[in-house]
């Protein structure tokens, strides 16, 4: 048999089949630690190379931005910090760049963090973004640290802020601090955005903050948690949400500061089409060796 | 040596041994596990003793004269009864305070939050009015409150809802209704799941991110010279592994 016959022949087919199916077995059965390297260099390059991919602004995300944007300067701003350093690369983009927000419409920014663990590192962005804005502690913001009980801590602020936080991270006592002017408890403050990575973070703060002192309130979230926190914002709980280093990307191109969080951006895409293909390629190979099962049993 | 750059060794060595897990499970991950773990700890013991102890007991009381405190101590002294066998019954009382204060501060808030809160955003009206002329349906999947997106979410919880009714068979027009949860149930899982993986790989970017950045000559080029020495003494342990004999079970 000589051209294009030979290429239909069934015995050829069987023989080609036979040899793709093996491929696909052998292929299934790959050493993880390959599918690691390409999810790795899938990482890796976009950050050595950047291409600068678009960003599209989520309403969710815009929803907390053009709330802190209609604000009025001296507007009181509380900022939750409930995450430790296990999920830095996600909320910390998202702490910088709404502190960046803030603190350049001249806000008070009262910040307290509801994780022990997270305690230094909340001072320390805190600190670092005043610092780059001029921003003096006790008069422009203050930190309040952290205190023990979670929703308790909540519920004490929603009653009294002083003896919730008696004295801010440093040992000032928080009575008479210039930033607290105006504010006894939770139902003297403008907006209040918890960046979340778990509990208690955005949940506790609806729960045992804003639906019982009435306040406006935004959040942000890990990656994990988003999907979660979805109806909260559809059912108008909260008013926007930023999730994971997406949501923090969108922010930082918002207020046209764009840190590590638009950089990862590539990287990002990279590595959800590099996962996208292997899951369609496992599919194809699965379903050829199935084939090949039906094709052997026949 | 500077604090900064003393810090990017760490966080790089750290960041090197972890990823080892990657190749297999080896001393240097377990290393840098036990270390992470042990870490955690003790900062968190120190920052409660810190805040807890000094500031919100010992500080009040000392300074101010807040002896009411001294209630509240009383309370959580009585948890440490547990240890004393004989005299353990008494953090019961403890144990008491605290289900009883946590479930009457949680239960109307939740019921408030999760409950009725989201069973009023699921009943929404399937026609919107539409002034003076009558009424509207909008099509717009976008707009999380359009009619369209009011009628997949009530098809949507109506359907899960019956697939976890269990009380009759799921045969005939009630089988097409679980399945229908079912495909809700697996879109939903299919989402959290895409979010899931977004946040793993921004983790990971997190620290591919450090790692270039330590990668600098002003940090002493830690990332270089600890993949170095991480890729050796793998390798090391790697043929020292395959010169043992290998373990009887």
């Amino acid at each position: 048999m000589r051209g294009p016959a030979r290429l239909f022949s069934p015995i050829t087919d069987h023989v080609s089949l036979i040899t793709v199916m093996s491929f696909a077995e052998r292929m299934l059965k790959i050493d993880r630690r390959i599918i690691f390297l390409v999810i790795g260099l899938c990482t890796l390059l976009p950050l050595l190379y950047p291409v600068g991919l678009p960003i599209k602004i989520s309403s969710e995300v815009r929803g907390v931005y053009d709330h802190i944007e209609s604000l009025p300067e001296g507007a009181t701003l509380v900022l939750s910090l409930d995450f430790d350093p296990a999920s830095k690369p996600e909320l910390y983009p998202q702490a910088i760049a709404l502190l960046r927000h803030a603190f350049k419409k001249n806000l008070r920014v009262i910040a307290l963090t509801l994780w022990v663990s997270g305690t230094g590192m909340a001072e320390q962005i805190v600190t670092q973004v005043a610092k780059e804005l001029g921003k003096e502690t006790g008069k422009d913001y203050t930190f309040l640290g952290w205190s023990p009980g979670g929703q308790a801590v909540i519920i004490n602020m929603g009653q009294d802020l002083y003896s919730a936080f008696p004295s801010d991270y440093s040992g000032k006592p928080t009575k008479g601090l210039p930033v607290l002017e105006g504010v006894r408890n939770l139902k003297d403050i403008t907006y209040l955005v918890s960046l979340g990575a778990g509990r208690p973070g955005v949940e506790e703060w609806y729960v045992f903050g804003k639906d019982k002192y009435k306040f406006e309130m935004g959040g942000g979230c890990t990656g994990v948690m988003a999907p979660g926190l979805y109806p909260l914002l559809r059912s108008g709980q909260i008013n926007g949400l930023i999730g994971g280093l997406r949501g923090a990307a969108e922010y930082e191109s918002l207020i046209d500061q764009k840190g590590k969080a638009v950089a990862g951006m590539d990287a990002q895409s990279a590595t959800h089409v590099a996962i996208i293909v292997l899951v369609i390629i496992c599919n194809l190979f699965y379903f050829s060796m199935r084939q090949q099962k039906s094709v052997g049993q026949g | 040596m500077d604090a900064t750059v003393f810090g990017a060794w760490v966080a790089t060595g750290l960041t090197l041994l972890i990823f080892s897990f990657l190749y297999k499970d080896t001393p240097l991950f377990k290393f840098a596990e036990h270390l992470y773990v042990g870490v955690s700890i003790g900062y968190t013991i120190v920052k409660t003793y810190d805040t807890v102890i000094m500031h919100l007991i010992v500080k009040p009381i000392v300074e101010n004269g807040e002896f009411a405190l001294l209630i509240p101590v009383a309370i959580g002294m009585l948890m440490l009864t547990r240890y004393v066998p004989k005299a353990a019954w008494m953090s019961r009382y403890a144990f008491a305070f605290i289900v009883g204060m946590g479930s009457g501060l949680a239960i109307p808030r939740t019921i408030s939050s999760f409950i009725l809160k989201q069973v009023e955003d699921t009943i929404r009206p399937l026609l919107s009015m539409a002034g003076p002329d009558g009424l509207t349906f909008s099509m717009n999947l976008l707009n999380p409150a359009s009619n369209l997106n009011a009628i997949i979410i009530l098809l949507g919880v109506s359907s899960v809802l019956f697939y976890f009714f269990f009380s009759i068979e799921h045969s005939g027009v009630g089988k097409a209704v679980a399945r229908t949860g079912i495909m809700f149930l697996m879109i939903a899982f299919g989402a959290a799941f895409g979010y899931t993986v977004m946040a793993r790989m921004s983790l990971l970017i997190g620290r591919l991110t450090d790692l270039i950045e330590f990668s600098d000559a002003s940090y002493g080029r830690p990332t270089l010279w600890l993949v170095v020495v991480t890729i050796g003494v793998l390798v090391v342990l790697s043929r020292r592994a395959q010169r043992e004999p290998p373990q009887e079970s």
